[in-house]
C-alpha cells in the first residue's frame, strides 16, 4: 500500500454527547432482529408446562402416562425427576432463609399460582399444550397467605417446612443515633403505616430460550433471553452438576427486561434437563399470561411505626421505621433487596439519624425479580411520602422544605450516614428548573381559582425527588450474609483490529434495547479516531466469543459506567498497539503517533502516516517485516477489564461506598382530580434528569421517558392484586393489569443538567431505572390536593377510588398521622 | 393452535349459516373474532366449529330507513360505524361510541353483532342500544326476519334472546327528533380499557318538561338495567340541576354490583349514579331548546 494515499490526519469529531443514532434500531425496526423465539435447531421440540392452578397445595400423584401416550410427545419432567437428578439452588440468604430449597419444578407442594409443575416436551408448540392438559396432577389443597403482614402471625400457613416461619430474612440496620433525635427534635411525626404495591414490568419479550444438551460434548447451548448469564450460570451449575464452562449462554436481541429477566434460570434449568432427557433441543417461548402471572414480579413493602424527628427550622432529622419487604414464594435474587435500598439510605435529603428494622417475609405469591428501580424505589418513595406528610403536617412549603433538606451544590461529593458517596449533583437547581418548565407559580395561581369557583374540580401539584444508584459493590452483599465471597464489580470488553483494519468490538453486556452497540461504537471510536459508524460493535453476547467478568449483564444502571469503561480501556491498549506497529513503520516513536480517520500517522508530517489496513497486515500477514520484539508484544485482540476502585463495605456498621454513582430525578406533576369520580387526569408531567456526562442524549432521553411512563403506570393503573382467601391473581393478564399504553402517558416535559461523575471514567454515571420518580410525584400530587387537614395518602397506587375514598374520608376519621411538639 | 381443535366453515350466504348452524349445536357464528377467539385460546368454552360469518354482505351493510333512522348490518365493523357519514349524520352518538371502543386493532375488526351477542357486563354497544329502544333484526330458519326490543334481548351475562340456529341480521335505529336528546357517559380504568360504570340516556322534552326517559346502566350486573325509578322522577321535571341529581338518587333497578381488583360494587353503583347524572344532563343539553 501507499503512504501517501492517506488523507489529512483530522481526528474525526467527537461524538460523544450527540444523539448519534442508534445503530441496533435498523434491525429492530424492520424486523430483522433475532429473539430467542426466533432462533430454531434442527430436531427441536416445544415444551409447555403444566402450572399450579392452586397457591398453596401439596402435590399428590402426577400421571403423563396419557401425555406420553401422545403421538409426537418426546417427554415429560416432573418436579420428582428433578429432586433426584439436581440439587436445590444456592440461596443468598444466611440462616434460616438459606434452607429455601428451591427447584427447577416444584418439588413435593406448590407454592403460588402458575408455579410450573411439569414440563412437556412435543414437536408443535400446540401440541406440547394439549399433551400438557393432559398431565394428572392430584392436589391437596392447603391455607394460603398473601397478606405481607399476616404471613407473620404465628397461625399462617408455613410455605417453607424447612425454614418454619414465613421469613427470609431480617436484620435492623441502624447509623447515626436514631433515639437521641427523637427525643431532642422540636417535632415528632408519626406515621402508622405507607404501602408499596406490587407491580412489574411489561417487556414486550416474554421469557423465551432454545437449550440444546449436546450429547457428544456436554455442552449445553442456552439461546435465551436471561439478562445477566453469569449470574444465572452460576446458580445453574452446581445446582446441575455441570460445569460452567460447559454452559454456553449466547443472546442477540433481547426485547426489554427490566431485571425481571434475571431470575428466568430455574425454568432454563428445567429446559436443560429436559433437553437432556429427550436427547433434543427444548425451545420454550413464555405466553404472556404465564409472564405476567409467574414470570416475577416487583417486590411489594409495607412500612410501619415511622417515626421521623423534625426541627423547628424544617430540619428532617431521619427516620425509624419497620419495613416489610414480600419475595412472594421464592426468595431467587433476594434477599440482595435487603441490603439495596440503603445504597440510598437517606434518599435525596441530608437525614442523619436512621434506622430500618428489615424484614423479608415471604407469601404465597409470585417470586420477585429485581424489577427496574430494585428496592432503591420503595425506599425513596418511603422517604418523599416522610417529607410530603412532613411538609403538610407542620405546615412547610413542600418546595422550601425539600431544598432545605436536599444537599446543597457545593457538598458533593456528599457523603452518606452508611459512607455512601454522592459523587454529584445539584438538586435544588433541579427543582427550579422542573417548577420553571411546568409553570409552577402560574398552576399555583390556576389551583387557587379552582378552590374559590368550585366546579368540583380541583388541581395537586406534586414533586418528586429520587437517584438511580448505578454501579453497585457487590461487596454490600456481604452485609445481608456475610459468608457471601463477593465484592466489588466489573465489565469486560474485547476490541480488536480485524484483518483488514476492521474495529470490532465485543462486550460482556447483554443489551435489551439500551443502545450498547451505539454508546460503545461512540466511546471506541473517539479513542481509535475512527467514526461510529465504521466499528462493527457485536450484536448481543455470547459466552464462547466474548468478554466476561462474574458480573457481566445489563441491569442496575451501570452500563455508561462499567460497559463503557471497559471499552474504553480495551480501546486504549488497543490505540496504544496500533501506535507501536506504526512508529515501528513509520521510523517514529509512539507517542509521536496520531489516530484519525481510520490512519496512523507522525504528528505533523503529513508524509508520514499508516491506514489501519497496513497496521493490520503487519501483525497478521505480514509478521515477518516487524521487529520480533514489537511482533511478539501486540496481538492486536485486546480484553480489558473494567473495575470500579470500591473497597469492601464494613460489616459490622454497616457502611461503606456501596455503588459509585447517583443520577438523580426531579419529577414535578399537576393533576386534575375530578371530585365526583376521584377520576385522575394529568394536566403536566415535568421529568428533570441528571445523570453525568451523556454520552448519547437520545437514549438517554428514551429511558427517562420509559422510567416515566412505568412509574406513571404503576401509579394509575397496574396492580397485581391477590384474593386473599384463594390466593389467586385477580388481575393476571392484560385485561386486568393494565400496563399504561402510550395514549395513557401524558405529554412529558424533559429538561436536564449535566453534573460529570467525578468517579467514573468518562463521568458518566449509570441510568435508565427512573428511581419510580412517578409514584412519588403522583402522591405529592394527591396530597396537595387533598389540602391541609385532608386524608393523607399511604399507598403508592391510586386509582379512581382510592382517590375517591380519599376526597370522602370524615374529618372525625382515625388519621394515620400524628404530630407530637415540644 | 392455541385453541382446541374445532372446525370451521365460511357459508355464502345467512340462509347457509343459519342452516349450518341448526345442524351443528356445538357451532358458534364467528364474526370479527375479538372476543370469541380469546376465549377458545384460554379454552374456556366448548365450541366445537366455528361458522364465519364475517364475510356476509348481506350483514354488513348501513341503510338509511325510510322514517329517518339507520339499519345497521350484525357485520358492520366498529371502524365503519365511526366513518360511515350517514351513522355520523342521522345517529351521531353510535358513531362516537364506536369510535371510542377500546383500540385500533379491536375497531378494524370488531362488529356491533358480536358487541351486542358476547353481551358483556362492560360491554359499550348493549346499554345504548337499549336507551336508543333499538330493534334486533333476527335471522332464522326461513327468510323471515323476527324482530325483539333491544330491551329484551339482553338477557343475561353472555346471553341474548337468541335462539339455537339464529344469527342477528341487523340492529334498526329509529331516528332522533329534535326535541330529544342522548347522553353516553362512561369511567374507565384507563383510556383504552374496560369500563368501570357506565351510563346511557336518551330522553325527550316536550318543552319545558322531560316528556320521556330511557335510563340505562352498564356494568352493574347481568344486562343492561332500566332505571324506571330515575326515569320516573325525570318525567315532568324541567332537567336543572337539583331535580337531576334528586332523580339519580331514586332506587336502582336490576343491578347486582360485584367488586373485582379495579373497583368495589360500592364505588361502581356510587360511579353509576354519577354518570347517570351526567349522561342526562348531555342528552338534555342536545334538546332543542325549549322556546
Ligand atoms: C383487548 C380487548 C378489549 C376489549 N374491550 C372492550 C370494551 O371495552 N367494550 C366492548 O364493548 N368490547 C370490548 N372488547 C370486545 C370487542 O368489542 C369485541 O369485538 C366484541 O365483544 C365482539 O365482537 P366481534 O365481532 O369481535 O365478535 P366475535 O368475537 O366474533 O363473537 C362474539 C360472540 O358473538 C357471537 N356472534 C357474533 N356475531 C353474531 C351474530 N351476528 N349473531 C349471533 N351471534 C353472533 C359469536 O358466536 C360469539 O359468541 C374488547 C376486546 C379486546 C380484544
Amino acid at each position: 500500500m501507499s503512504v501517501q494515499d492517506a488523507a489529512a490526519p483530522t481526528k474525526a469529531a467527537s461524538t460523544i454527547g450527540t444523539p448519534v443514532r442508534r445503530v441496533e434500531d435498523k434491525r429492530l425496526l424492520q424486523g430483522q432482529g433475532t429473539f430467542s423465539d426466533d432462533v430454531w435447531m434442527k430436531r427441536m421440540g416445544y415444551v409447555h408446562f403444566v402450572r399450579s392452578p392452586h397457591a398453596h397445595a401439596r402435590i399428590g400423584d402426577i400421571d403423563v402416562a396419557r401425555a406420553e401416550a401422545m403421538e409426537g410427545v418426546y417427554a415429560t419432567l416432573t418436579g420428582a425427576e428433578v429432586e433426584a437428578m439436581t440439587e436445590p439452588f444456592m440461596q443468598i440468604a444466611p440462616e434460616p432463609g438459606s434452607r429455601m430449597e428451591d427447584y427447577a419444578l416444584a418439588v413435593g407442594k406448590v407454592r403460588f399460582v402458575g408455579e410450573p409443575v411439569v414440563a412437556v416436551l412435543a414437536e408443535t408448540r400446540a401440541l406440547a399444550r394439549d399433551a400438557a392438559e393432559a398431565v394428572e396432577v392430584e392436589y391437596e389443597l392447603l391455607e394460603a397467605v398473601v397478606d405481607s403482614l399476616a404471613t407473620l402471625s404465628p397461625t399462617a400457613p408455613v410455605l417453607h417446612e424447612t425454614i418454619g416461619k414465613n421469613i427470609g430474612y431480617q436484620d435492623t440496620y441502624a447509623w447515626g443515633d436514631i433515639d437521641w433525635a427523637l427525643e431532642h427534635a422540636d417535632h415528632v411525626v408519626s406515621i402508622d403505616k405507607l404501602h408499596f404495591h406490587r407491580f412489574s414490568s411489561t417487556p414486550l419479550e416474554c421469557n423465551a430460550a432454545v437449550v440444546n444438551w449436546d450429547r457428544g460434548t456436554d455442552v449445553i447451548e442456552v439461546r435465551s433471553n436471561n439478562q445477566m448469564p453469569q449470574f444465572a450460570a452460576m446458580f445453574i451449575s452446581p445446582a446441575i452438576g455441570m460445569p460452567t464452562s460447559k454452559l454456553h449462554f449466547v443472546s442477540q436481541d433481547i426485547g426489554g427486561a427490566f431485571g425481571l429477566k434475571i431470575t428466568s434460570y430455574p425454568t432454563i434449568a428445567a429446559c436443560m434437563l429436559l433437553s437432556r432427557k429427550a436427547g433434543r433441543p427444548v425451545k420454550w417461548t413464555e405466553y404472556r399470561s404465564e409472564a405476567v402471572t409467574a414470570s416475577a414480579h416487583g417486590n411489594e413493602r409495607t412500612f410501619t411505626d415511622i417515626k421521623v424527628p423534625v426541627m423547628a427550622d424544617g430540619t428532617i432529622l431521619g427516620f425509624d421505621v419497620k419495613a416489610y419487604d414480600d419475595a412472594g414464594a421464592f426468595m431467587r435474587y433476594e434477599p440482595l433487596g435487603g441490603v439495596i435500598w440503603s445504597q440510598v439510605a437517606p434518599g435525596c435529603y441530608r437525614l442523619k439519624h436512621l434506622r430500618v428494622e428489615y424484614t423479608q417475609v415471604l407469601t404465597n405469591k409470585c417470586p420477585c425479580g429485581p424489577n427496574r428501580g430494585y428496592s432503591r424505589l420503595q425506599h425513596l418513595w418511603m422517604i418523599e411520602r416522610i417529607v410530603d406528610i412532613v411538609a403538610h403536617e407542620l405546615g412547610f412549603d413542600p418546595v422550601e422544605l425539600r431544598k432545605k433538606n436536599y444537599p446543597q451544590a457545593d457538598e458533593y461529593p456528599y457523603e452518606t450516614p452508611n459512607g455512601c458517596f454522592y459523587d454529584s449533583g445539584d438538586l435544588p437547581r433541579m427543582l427550579d428548573l422542573g417548577l420553571e418548565l411546568a409553570d409552577y407559580d402560574g398552576w399555583r395561581t390556576r389551583q387557587a381559582e379552582l378552590k374559590e369557583s368550585g366546579g368540583g374540580k380541583r388541581i395537586g401539584i406534586g414533586i418528586g425527588s429520587t437517584l438511580d444508584s448505578g454501579t453497585n459493590n457487590f461487596g454490600q452483599a456481604r452485609l445481608v450474609n456475610e459468608h457471601l465471597p463477593f465484592s466489588g464489580n466489573g465489565e469486560a470488553a474485547h476490541v480488536k483490529l480485524d484483518l483488514y483494519g476492521e474495529i470490532a468490538v465485543n462486550l460482556g453486556s447483554s443489551p435489551q434495547g439500551q443502545g450498547h452497540e451505539t454508546t460503545a461504537a461512540q466511546t471506541v471510536g473517539e479513542i481509535l479516531g475512527v467514526a461510529p459508524t465504521d466499528i462493527h460493535v457485536k450484536a448481543g453476547y455470547d459466552t464462547a466469543s466474548h468478554a466476561y467478568v462474574g458480573f457481566s449483564g445489563t441491569y442496575a444502571s451501570q452500563f455508561a459506567v462499567t460497559g463503557l469503561g471497559a471499552a474504553i480501556g480495551a480501546a486504549e491498549k488497543l490505540r496504544d498497539e496500533i501506535r507501536l506497529v506504526a512508529a515501528t513503520a513509520l521510523g517514529a516513536t509512539p507517542d509521536e503517533i496520531e489516530l484519525a480517520d481510520g490512519v496512523a500517522g507522525v504528528r505533523g508530517d503529513e508524509e508520514r502516516a499508516i491506514p489501519f489496513i497496513g497496521i493490520a497486515n503487519l501483525v497478521y500477514t505480514n509478521v515477518a517485516a516487524l521487529p520480533p520484539e514489537v511482533a511478539d508484544a501486540v496481538s492486536l485482540n485486546c480484553r480489558y477489564v473494567y473495575r470500579p476502585p470500591f473497597e469492601i463495605p464494613d460489616i459490622e456498621t454497616k457502611t461503606g461506598e456501596l455503588t459509585l454513582t447517583y443520577a438523580a430525578q426531579i419529577h414535578v406533576a399537576v393533576v386534575e382530580i375530578d371530585e365526583e369520580t376521584g377520576h385522575t387526569e394529568i394536566l403536566k408531567y415535568v421529568a428533570i434528569d441528571e445523570c453525568g456526562r451523556r454520552i448519547n442524549p437520545q437514549i438517554v432521553e428514551g429511558q427517562v421517558h420509559g422510567a416515566a411512563a412505568h412509574g406513571i403506570g404503576a401509579a394509575l393503573h397496574e396492580s397485581f392484586v391477590y384474593d386473599e382467601e384463594s390466593g389467586q391473581l385477580l388481575s393476571g393478564n392484560f385485561y386486568d393489569y393494565h400496563a399504561a399504553t402510550a395514549v395513557d402517558v401524558p405529554l412529558l416535559l424533559t429538561g436536564e443538567i449535566e453534573c460529570p461523575s467525578p468517579r467514573s471514567p468518562n463521568g458518566a454515571k449509570g441510568m435508565g431505572e427512573g428511581g419510580g420518580a412517578p409514584l412519588s410525584t403522583l402522591c405529592a400530587a394527591f396530597q396537595d390536593a387533598l389540602g391541609a387537614g385532608g386524608a393523607v395518602v399511604t399507598d403508592t397506587h391510586n386509582p379512581s377510588e382510592r382517590v375517591w375514598r380519599l376526597l370522602r374520608e370524615r374529618s372525625d376519621a382515625p388519621r394515620p398521622v400524628e404530630v407530637v411538639s415540644r | 393452535m392455541l385453541a382446541r381443535p374445532l372446525k370451521y366453515a365460511r357459508p355464502a350466504s345467512v340462509a347457509e349459516a343459519t342452516a349450518l348452524l341448526r345442524s351443528h349445536p356445538g357451532a358458534r357464528p364467528l364474526a370479527g373474532g375479538q372476543s370469541i377467539v380469546n376465549v377458545l385460546k384460554l379454552r374456556a368454552a366448548e365450541v366445537d366449529a366455528l361458522i364465519d360469518i364475517s364475510r356476509l354482505e348481506e350483514l354488513r351493510t348501513i341503510a338509511a330507513t325510510p322514517d329517518g333512522g339507520l339499519e345497521l348490518g350484525a357485520g358492520v365493523r366498529y371502524v365503519e360505524l365511526a366513518s360511515a357519514p350517514l351513522v355520523r349524520e342521522r345517529l351521531p352518538i353510535v358513531a362516537d361510541v364506536a369510535d371510542g371502543l377500546v383500540d385500533v386493532q379491536v375497531r378494524n375488526r370488531g362488529t356491533l353483532g358480536g358487541n351486542i351477542c358476547l353481551n358483556d357486563p362492560t360491554s359499550n354497544f348493549p346499554p345504548l342500544l337499549v336507551a336508543l329502544g333499538a330493534t334486533i333484526r333476527i335471522a332464522g330458519a326461513g327468510a323471515e326476519r323476527r324482530s325483539v326490543p333491544a330491551g329484551d334481548f339482553f338477557v343475561g351475562p353472555y346471553r341474548c334472546a337468541l335462539e339455537p340456529g339464529e344469527l342477528v341480521h341487523s340492529v334498526v335505529l329509529a331516528p332522533l327528533g329534535g326535541d330529544e336528546g342522548v347522553g353516553y357517559q362512561t369511567l374507565q380504568l384507563a383510556r383504552d380499557s374496560w369500563a368501570l360504570a357506565r351510563a346511557a340516556v336518551w330522553l325527550r322534552r316536550d318543552g319545558d318538561a322531560i316528556a320521556d326517559a330511557r335510563v340505562v346502566l352498564g356494568c352493574l350486573g347481568p344486562r343492561p338495567a332500566r332505571q324506571g325509578a330515575i326515569e320516573a322522577a325525570l318525567l315532568g321535571g324541567g332537567g336543572g340541576e337539583a331535580s337531576v341529581s334528586a332523580a339519580v338518587a331514586a332506587p336502582l333497578e336490576g343491578i347486582d354490583a360485584v367488586g373485582d381488583s379495579h373497583a368495589s360494587p360500592e364505588y361502581r353503583v356510587e360511579m353509576a349514579r354519577v354518570y347517570a347524572k351526567r349522561a342526562i344532563h348531555q342528552a338534555l343539553a342536545q334538546t332543542e331548546a325549549p322556546a
